[in-house]
């Protein structure tokens, strides 16, 4: 039931309704002095007619307001309607109906939520009279289609048909926009029909001030689809993984964070892990009324590359999404060979013995990522430096030099070469084999040495944090254990254009970056053990270690990704040489999707039609291998929001939208059909009537 | 030669004559054809009629030689014409000084009185002024002389509208003032209270003067013909005001001032007072009129 104008327009001129009001006042102000002699008598005669007089006055006031105003409104020719009146009424109408296909509408009205408003907007559509164009727009359109007004039903109707439930939230200001666009053109009627379950999370999101453009004047009619009902209400809200690295055996550890959104427990929830399609490990759990639970999986990989998985709450008649999406890229382990220059019988007093435990803690189990290997210096003839992705020199006193040539290619073709230093290293040795020959490897040259005392040595003052050397570093705990430590002796190192990672408190840099072809060469100017600094007693030692062999390695450490929300855009970097070819993306329903790679960076290839959740699966087009580059698979999710199935208030939503004149009804009132009338002729004779009321009360007060 | 005669006493037209005497001849000759009767019996040369003796009469005036005659005593009469004392009071209150066409109260009744005093005086009789406004202003004694004309002239002259008016209260005081008995003429626009005004009228009956009230008002007094919204300020009593719209309120208006004087002719009537009601566009010859036919 609502009241529709033919020209709202015209509907400012009720501003002129208190023109007789304003006349009245200003006749007051406009007052004629007159010095008159029987002022007695005026007052005698006032005092007679007052009562009856100011009532006519005011009666008379009252009719004139009454009478513009009913000018005004016959201008603007209203119609009233109840139902569908506008469709069934007569006159060209353009008319944009907006379908919510907000995920949360799969549980509105016991699961027909979507079907009904589907049906019903195709009632509406075949109600039109000719001449009306209509257009039908999703509240979240993965198809981006420019929407347009049309006047052929078979075409609307193919529209309608078209839309499907997204798993997302809906974009109200969106689609309003679009509708208010599309009206702009004229016609005689206008209305906008959104056809929603109001759920409250997609209008938390809407404010009247995304819109930009609208008119407050074109009626918005909200048809509210049937609610979920009782229904329990959950959903998995984030899951989490712990740990630095994901290797191959390594235990990987998951947490779901679920979420109860229904007034009571939900009990014996079934929540399953499954990889690759198999279910790896179920548990069953109780949800607390309005309570979150957190469950824990853990789980190892057999082979390195892309895997995914999902958690699963598999209890029948849950309202919410029930699945949530993950992608894992495992890594095979990282071989690193270290050297140890200063080889003890004691372990503890070896160069290498905090360094080795730093990358395999636990020495010998499946929990790191990493594999040291120690040898002594005089082993390096016979070692294949191929089988590992870093080496690590601790206190070597010289470079043999039938080693310098392999190392130079090993550095050249990828590989990476972190250096110690210690009171064993031949100063001249190393530059004139690493630095003054010919390609460089050491990134500066070593000037000096100086030697531990028993002074407190210096700190550690400044961190390159933005380098990916230190990512293991993020952690302010972490950068405070570094900064705190002491060093003793180190060798003055003069950077040759270098970039120091690390700087000591008297400005010399303790850590040098230097790339040699594809490979990395970082030089730490101090020892890896405890004589010449306590680094090696430091929290921030094993982070710093790995992170620095991780970084040497490539950067390889294993990715574990909840991933991404759906809608959101993805980005991906590529190597120089992948610029130019396509990223073939394989979506969740098994469609693909081609993208062109621009260049080198950070963004160097985007893809937005992340509209279904599920797993996106990415290939290189070329002869390229394709494993070259990461992640090679994504995970999309349902905002966990979505999975509220909550409505916002009707009061609530009309004033969200104020000043739209927006109107809400329920779905099943559409059902019953309505009807328009012309309020045109009431409102002539109403006005005619209040003409001659006023002309006549007016006259006899002046009579 | 009708429109002449009504030109000839149009207060406007007079009010043109700025000498208060010119004023007041040019109405007296015009209405006067002649000299009339005086009511008022006296002393004469010319010989009237004889009546009875009754006792109290002076003894000097018995006809002796109609005792001689009869056997019985009469006494003689003659004609007396200048023993009529009459007294001109005129309202100079702010009131008077209204004019809504051209001449106001205060004007038109200086004229009347003007008037009135040459004609009691060509009739040989006694004629004063009291000028009142909320007390009394000038007071020239009523007197016969030749002459005496110009002096009720210059105190009319002499007089500027002004002030608050107590009719009622001013009337009391004049009629205690008052020795002899006489006419008393009253020209006033009588805004007060109709019974205070009432009360000091009847003293003057009371003490034997006859009355003759001449009621001046200008005529948006009466009719109210304004248009608009307007504030009405009193002219004599500062703060009092009303704001009012006259088409709507001047039916009730004009029943009030019809009422009004309706009043004050009924209580007149009832105590054998002339009342005559003006406005400030009557001929001045209606009012002299109105007196000559009371003198008989």
């Amino acid at each position: 039931m609502s009241l529709f104008f033919f020209h709202p327009v015209y509907l400012y001129g009720l501003f002129a309704a208190s023109l007789p009001l304003i006349i009245h006042l200003l006749n007051r102000r406009r007052l004629k002095r007159i010095r008159f002699p029987a002022v007695r008598f005026i007052l005698l005669s006032q005092r007679r007619i007052s009562r009856s007089y100011r009532l006519r006055h005011w009666l008379v006031l009252a009719l004139r307001t009454l009478a513009v105003i009913l000018l005004v409104l016959l201008l603007a020719r209203p119609v009233f309607q109840t139902g569908v009146g506008l469709l069934a009424g007569s006159g060209p109408a353009s008319i944009v109906v907006l379908l919510d296909n907000s995920m949360s509408m799969t549980w509105s009205d016991g699961g027909q939520g979507f079907d009904h408003a589907k049906r019903a907007i195709g009632g509406l559509l075949t109600a039109l009279k000719a001449g009306a164009r209509a257009a039908v727009i999703p509240t979240y359109d993965s198809a981006r289609a420019a929407p347009r007004l049309k006047a052929e039903r078979e075409l609307l109707l193919k529209d309608l048909e078209a839309i499907k439930l997204s798993a997302t939230t809906a974009d109200f200001a969106l689609a309003l926009k679009r509708a208010y666009a599309l009206l702009k053109e004229p016609a005689a009627q206008k209305e906008i029909w959104l056809f929603t379950n109001m759920n409250l999370t997609g209008w938390e999101r809407f404010s009247l001030a995304q819109l930009e453009h609208y008119d407050g004047l074109i009626p918005l009619k909200i048809v509210k689809v049937g609610e979920s009902g009782r229904l329990p209400n959950a959903t998995i809200k984030e899951i989490k993984f712990e740990g630095q690295g994901i290797g191959v055996g390594m235990p990987v550890h998951l947490t779901a964070h679920i979420v109860n959104f229904s007034d009571e427990e939900i009990r014996d929830v079934p929540v399953a892990l499954s990889l690759e399609g198999k279910n790896r490990e179920q548990k069953l759990v109780s949800l607390p009324p309005q309570g979150e639970l957190a469950v824990s999986f853990q789980f190892s990989l057999q082979r390195p590359g892309p895997h995914s998985g999902q958690v699963e709450l598999k209890k029948a008649g849950l309202a919410g999404n029930p699945v949530t999406h993950f992608t894992v890229q495992a890594e095979d382990k990282l071989r690193v060979l270290l050297i140890d220059g200063d080889p003890r019988t004691s372990l503890v007093q070896s160069e290498t013995f905090f360094l080795a435990r730093a990358l395999n803690p636990s020495a010998g189990s499946d929990a790191s990522l990493f594999l040291p290997t120690v040898i002594i210096p005089e082993g390096l003839g016979s070692v294949n430096l191929d089988s590992y992705q870093a080496l690590v020199f601790c206190n070597v006193a010289t470079i043999p030099d039938n080693l310098v040539p392999k190392l130079r290619d090993y550095v050249a073709r990828g590989g990476g070469i972190l250096f110690f230093l210690g009171d064993r290293v031949h100063m001249e040795d190393y530059n004139r084999k690493l630095f003054q020959s010919s390609p460089a490897i050491l990134p500066g040259l070593m000037k000096d040495k100086k030697i531990p005392t028993a002074s407190p040595g210096e700190t550690i003052d400044k961190l390159d944090l933005g380098h990916p050397a230190l990512q293991g570093l993020k952690d302010r705990i972490l950068q405070e254990s570094l900064s705190s430590s002491r060093v003793q002796g180190y060798f003055l190192v003069e950077p040759n254009g270098a970039s120091a990672l690390l700087t000591l408190s008297s400005g010399r840099p303790i850590l040098l970056e230097k790339k040699v072809g594809s490979g990395r060469v970082l030089f730490f100017t101090t020892a890896a053990d405890r004589d010449w600094s306590d680094l090696p007693l430091k929290t921030a030692y094993l982070p710093l270690v790995q992170s620095l062999v991780s970084y040497l390695a490539g950067g390889k450490r294993g990715l574990a990704d909840p991933g991404l929300t759906v809608g959101s855009p993805k980005s991906f970097s590529f190597p120089r040489a992948y610029a130019g070819r396509k990223l073939r993306i394989v979506m969740p329903d098994q469609s693909e999707r081609e993208l062109a790679i621009d260049a080198e960076g950070e963004k160097a290839a985007a893809f937005t039609e992340n509209d279904l959740a599920g797993v996106y699966r990415l290939s290189v087009q070329g002869t390229l291998a394709e494993s070259a580059f990461s992640p090679q698979h994504y995970a999309v999710n349902p905002p966990f929001l979505e999975s509220r199935l909550k409505a916002i208030d009707e009061d609530e939503l009309k004033a969200k939208l104020s000043p739209i004149r927006a109107e809400v009804l329920a779905l099943k009132s559409l059902e019953k059909g309505g009807g328009s009338w012309d309020l045109s002729f009431p409102l002539l004779f109403l006005l005619l009537a209040a003409l001659a009321a006023e002309g006549w009360i007016a006259q006899k007060s002046h009579a | 030669m009708a429109d002449q005669q009504q030109n000839y006493f149009d207060p406007l037209v007079l009010a043109r004559l700025s000498s208060l005497y010119l004023r007041a001849r040019w109405v007296v000759e015009g209405v006067m054809s002649g000299i009339h009767r005086s009511r008022a019996r006296g002393f004469s040369v010319e010989f009237e009629e004889h009546r009875e003796y009754s006792p109290g009469d002076e003894i000097r005036r018995i006809d002796w030689k109609a005792l001689g005659k009869f056997d019985r005593y009469f006494i003689k009469e003659y004609e007396d014409e200048t023993n009529l004392r009459a007294y001109l009071l005129l309202d100079t209150s702010a009131s008077m000084d209204y004019a809504s066409n051209g001449i106001s109260k205060f004007t038109y009744g200086c004229t009347l009185t003007a008037s009135l005093a040459y004609l009691i005086l060509r009739q040989q009789d006694a004629a004063g002024l009291v000028t009142f406004s909320s007390g009394i202003g000038s007071f020239v004694p009523p007197k016969a002389r030749r002459g005496y004309l110009m002096e009720i002239l210059h105190a009319l002259e002499a007089c500027k509208p002004a002030g608050e008016t107590d009719v009622g209260k001013i009337l009391q005081e004049i009629a205690g003032q008052m020795k002899r008995r006489g006419l008393v003429i009253l020209v006033s626009d009588l805004l007060d209270e109709p019974e205070k005004i009432l009360k000091g009228l009847r003293l003057f009956r009371l003490k034997g003067n006859d009355v003759i009230v001449f009621h001046l008002l200008d005529a948006a007094e009466l009719d109210l013909p304004f248009d608009g919204n307007i504030l009405f300020e009193d002219i004599e009593e500062a703060g009092l005001k009303v704001t009012a719209d006259p088409q709507v309120i001047r039916r009730a208006y004009q029943k009030v001032v019809t009422e009004f004087t309706q009043q004050l002719r009924k209580e007149c009537h009832d105590n054998s007072i002339d009342y005559q009601l003006l406005t400030t566009s009557t001929p001045l010859d209606h009012a002299l009129v109105s007196y000559l036919s009371w003198r008989g």
